[in-house]
C-alpha cells in the first residue's frame, strides 16, 4: 500500500513512539528484526511529519539512530497528541462531513434522509465529476454521528429527522491548556483546543510525563467500563511484548505516578480471585463485557487496601500478607526540611520525631521492595534500617556496598 | 471513539480552508499558508492535491466552495463527558471561566476512578478563597501583561515584597504546586503561589521581557540494565531533554539536560536507582554523590 501520513490503527505507531521517545538508541536494523524495514521507514517518516523538530538523529557505528527529544518544561502542549490527530478517512467521509454539517448548520433545521440526499446532490453539482452518495452510506454516516453525539435522530412515527446536536460551547482556553496536560485523557482537551485556533499559552509544566498520551485509547475505554461497572477482556503484553495473553478483569481504578511516568490499572482478576495492578502501556486492547454485580464491593476492598499500598504492588516477594520496613534519619538543627520531607512523602507510612536531630519512618505494606528507591533518596542520613524480609535488607546493604565501590569508597566500614 | 477523523488535523485544516473560501475565492498561496499553519509537515502534499483534483469535493477549481457557512461541529459526547469530568476536579475553581454546566452528561471519570498515588502531601490549597483570588489575579495579569506587586513568605518565615511582570504559571504534578514565573525583578522572578500573602496590580512601569530560562546543566550517567533498570530509568528521566547510547551488553550511557537550580533534586533522583546508575561526568556532580555516600558510610558502619 502507498505511504500515507495518516493511519487507520494506532497500535503500531504507539509502539514506535514509545521506543523513539523513551530509548532512542536503537538502530533501524534492530527495529527491522521485529517489523519490516519498510514499516520502520514509514513510521519514522510519519513521526517526522507530525513532530517536526522534536525528531532527532544521531549517527553511530551501528547506523543512524532516530529518537524523540522533548523538554516538557519548555513545551507547553504535549507534542505526542499529534499522533491522535492523524486518523485516516476516505474521500467520501470528508466530503460528506462538511456537506452534512453545512446543510444542518442551523439547530432548527431537521431533515429526513430523503431531504438530505436531495440537498447533498445539489452541493456536488458544480464539480467536474460529481460524486454520488448512496442512501445507505449517508444513513450509516448519520448513525455514526448520532453515536458520537453530534447529530440527533428524532423519530416521529415512521419518519426520522436528523438535526445537529446542540452543544457548541467554547470552554476557556486557559482551562483547556491546563487540564489537557494534567488530566487523564488530556488529548480530548487538546481536541477542544484545536477548535479555538492559535493563542498564547500561560502554563508551563515541571516533572511532566507525556508518554501516558500514548495510552489514551486504552485509558478511555477503561474509564467507560468503570463508569458502567463493567468487566472487560484485556489483551496484555507480557515480558517486553514477548507474549500476549487475554485476561478477564474488573477494572477498579487508574493509578497514576507523578514520579515515574507510569500508569497502572488496579483490576480484580476472577481467575486468581485477587486484586492486582497492570501497567496501562502493557494493555493492547480493552473489550467491554457484562456489568459486574460485585463492582462496588470490589472497589471497597481496594479502598480498604490503601493503608498498606505504597505504590501499586499488592504482594511482595515473601508472599506474607504484610511486610514491615523502618528507618531513621539524622539531620542537623538547621535542616528542619528533612523531617518535613518525610512528612510530605510518607504516603501510607508513619513518621515520628525521635529527638531534635532524628526522625523515624515506618510502614507495614504489601510489598516493601517498592520503598527501596525512595529510601535511597535519604542516603547520607540513614542511621538505621530494617526490613522484615531479611533478603530485602541484604539487598539494600549489598547495593550500598556496590555504590561505595562505584565511587571509589570501597573498603573500610561495612554497611 | 477517541481516535477519530472528527478530531483530525486534516478535518480541522479543511474547516479552516472552507471558512476562508466562504468569504472569497481561495488562492493557492492562501491554501498553502492555512495548511502550513494547521496541519503536519507533509500534509500540503496530500490536502492541496485532494482538493484540487476534486477527490474531496469541497473546493471548486476557481477557489470557491459550495459550503455556505463557516464550518462548525458540535462537541462530541466524549468531549462533553471529559469536560464534565474536569468540572469535578478541585483545581477547576481556580479558573474564572467555569466549565459549562452539563447536568445531563455523565462524566468520563470521577475522582474515585483515578489516583495520583505518589504526589506530595503538601500541595497547594485549591479550596482556599485567598489562594483562588491570588491565582485569578495573576492569571489575568499574565493575559493582560500588567505588573503585579506581591508579598510572599520566605522559606525562613520572613516576608518579602516584589514587583514583577508575570510571564506564566508553572505547575508541578509531583509537588502539586503552582509557581509564578515573572520577569523584571532583581530580587527573584519565581514565587510559589502557596506562599503569597498579598497580591495586587502594580502602578509601576516595568519593561516586559521574556522570563529568563534557568541555567542549564548536563549530567552523564552510566546505566546497568539489571532489575529492569533501563526501562525504569528511561521512563523516570523521560521528561528531560536527553540522549541515550548503548555501550555494550547491558551498559548504556545517558546524557540528561536539567535546570541547574534543580541540582539537589537530580542528585537524589539518581541515588534512588542505587548501583544501577552511576554518574560519570561532570566530576563535581559525581562528587556530590560521593560525598553523600561517604557520610552514609559513617552512619551505617
Amino acid at each position: 500500500m502507498a505511504y500515507s501520513e495518516l493511519i487507520k490503527n494506532f497500535s503500531r505507531i504507539r509502539e514506535y513512539m514509545r521506543e523513539f521517545y523513551l530509548y532512542g538508541f536503537k538502530s533501524r536494523d534492530e527495529y527491522a528484526t521485529r517489523r519490516s524495514g519498510r514499516s520502520y521507514d514509514d513510521e519514522r517518516r510519519r513521526l517526522e511529519s507530525w513532530l517536526g523538530d522534536a525528531m532527532r538523529f544521531r549517527q553511530t557505528t551501528e547506523g543512524k539512530n532516530v529518537f524523540i527529544s522533548i523538554d516538557t518544561r519548555v513545551s507547553r502542549h504535549n507534542p505526542l497528541y499529534a499522533a491522535w490527530k492523524a486518523k485516516s478517512f476516505t474521500d467520501g467521509d470528508i466530503t460528506l462531513h462538511f456537506v452534512l454539517f453545512d446543510i444542518l448548520s442551523e439547530p432548527e433545521t431537521a431533515l429526513t434522509l430523503a431531504e438530505l440526499m436531495e440537498r447533498i446532490d445539489g452541493y456536488l453539482q458544480g464539480f467536474r465529476e460529481p460524486r454520488m452518495f448512496d442512501e445507505s452510506t449517508v444513513r450509516k454516516k448519520l448513525k455514526e454521528y448520532a453515536d458520537e453525539g453530534i447529530i440527533t435522530a428524532e423519530r416521529d412515527g415512521k419518519t426520522v429527522r436528523y438535526r445537529r446536536a446542540g452543544a457548541e460551547m467554547q470552554p476557556d482556553s486557559d482551562l483547556l491548556d491546563f487540564f489537557s496536560e494534567v488530566a487523564p485523557c488530556g488529548v480530548i482537551g487538546s481536541y477542544l483546543l484545536d477548535k479555538q485556533g492559535a493563542h498564547d499559552g500561560h502554563f508551563a509544566f515541571k516533572h511532566h510525563y507525556i508518554t501516558s498520551a500514548l495510552d489514551s485509547e486504552v485509558v478511555c475505554s477503561l474509564f467507560l467500563a468503570m463508569r458502567a461497572k463493567r468487566a472487560v477482556t484485556l489483551e496484555i503484553a507480557w515480558r517486553r511484548r514477548e507474549w500476549i495473553r487475554e485476561r478477564q478483569a474488573v477494572p477498579l481504578r487508574l493509578m497514576v505516578s507523578a514520579q515515574s511516568g507510569r500508569q497502572y490499572l488496579m483490576v480484580y482478576l476472577p481467575s486468581i480471585q485477587r486484586i492486582q495492578s497492570v501497567r496501562t502501556d502493557a494493555i493492547l486492547s480493552v473489550r467491554p463485557g457484562a456489568v459486574c454485580d460485585r463492582f462496588d464491593e470490589l472497589r471497597q476492598t481496594l479502598d480498604g487496601m490503601a493503608p498498606h499500598l505504597w505504590g501499586i504492588s499488592t504482594q511482595g516477594r515473601t508472599g506474607q500478607r504484610l511486610e514491615h520496613v523502618e528507618f531513621t534519619v539524622h539531620y542537623e538543627k538547621n535542616e528542619p526540611h528533612i523531617h518535613a520531607r518525610l512528612e510530605r512523602e510518607k504516603r501510607c507510612g508513619t513518621v515520628e520525631r525521635l529527638d531534635g536531630n532524628t526522625s523515624r519512618f515506618s510502614a507495614d505494606v504489601y510489598d516493601a521492595g517498592e520503598l527501596m528507591p525512595w529510601i535511597r533518596t535519604f542516603l547520607c542520613r540513614i542511621t538505621s534500617i530494617s526490613f522484615s524480609d531479611p533478603l530485602l535488607e541484604a539487598r539494600f546493604r549489598e547495593d550500598l556496598r556496590e555504590m561505595y565501590a562505584q565511587y571509589g569508597l570501597e573498603g573500610g566500614a561495612e554497611a | 471513539m477517541i481516535f477519530s477523523e472528527l478530531y483530525s488535523a486534516y478535518y480541522n485544516t479543511v474547516a479552516a480552508v472552507l471558512k476562508a473560501a466562504c468569504g472569497h475565492p481561495l488562492e493557492k498561496g492562501e491554501l498553502r499558508r492555512i495548511i502550513g499553519e494547521k496541519a503536519f509537515g507533509e500534509s500540503a502534499l496530500n490536502i492541496a492535491p485532494a482538493l484540487a483534483e476534486e477527490r474531496w469535493q469541497l473546493l471548486r477549481a476557481d477557489g470557491t466552495t459550495p459550503i455556505a457557512h463557516a464550518p462548525t461541529m458540535p462537541l462530541t459526547a466524549l468531549q462533553l463527558r471529559w469536560l464534565k469530568a474536569i468540572s469535578l476536579d478541585p483545581r477547576v475553581r481556580l479558573f474564572p471561566e467555569a466549565v459549562p454546566d452539563l447536568p445531563d452528561v455523565e462524566p468520563l471519570f470521577t475522582p474515585e476512578d483515578y489516583t495520583v498515588f505518589d504526589r506530595y502531601a503538601d500541595g497547594d490549597p485549591y479550596a482556599d478563597e485567598a489562594y483562588i483570588r491570588h491565582f485569578r489575579l495573576i492569571l489575568r495579569a499574565i493575559r493582560e501583561r500588567t505588573p503585579l506587586e506581591i508579598e510572599s513568605a520566605t522559606g525562613r518565615g520572613s516576608r518579602v515584597r516584589r514587583c514583577l511582570m508575570p510571564e506564566y504559571l508553572e505547575y508541578s504534578e509531583k509537588d502539586d504546586k503552582f509557581r509564578l514565573i515573572g520577569s523584571g525583578c532583581r530580587w527573584g522572578n519565581t514565587i510559589n503561589l502557596g506562599r503569597i500573602l498579598a497580591c495586587a496590580p502594580s502602578e509601576r512601569l516595568l519593561e516586559p521581557g521574556p522570563a529568563a530560562r534557568p541555567e542549564q546543566a548536563a549530567v552523564e550517567l552510566e546505566l546497568r540494565d539489571r532489575r529492569n533498570a533501563l526501562e525504569r530509568v528511561m521512563m523516570h528521566f523521560a521528561h528531560f531533554e536527553k540522549e541515550a547510547e548503548r555501550l555494550d551488553g547491558d551498559r548504556y550511557r545517558l546524557r540528561v539536560i536539567y535546570d541547574r537550580e534543580d541540582e539537589t533534586e537530580m542528585v537524589i533522583r539518581i541515588l534512588a536507582f542505587g548501583p544501577m546508575l552511576r554518574v560519570t561526568a561532570p566530576e563535581d556532580f559525581a562528587e556530590l554523590i560521593r560525598e553523600r555516600l561517604r557520610r552514609q558510610k559513617m552512619f551505617l558502619s
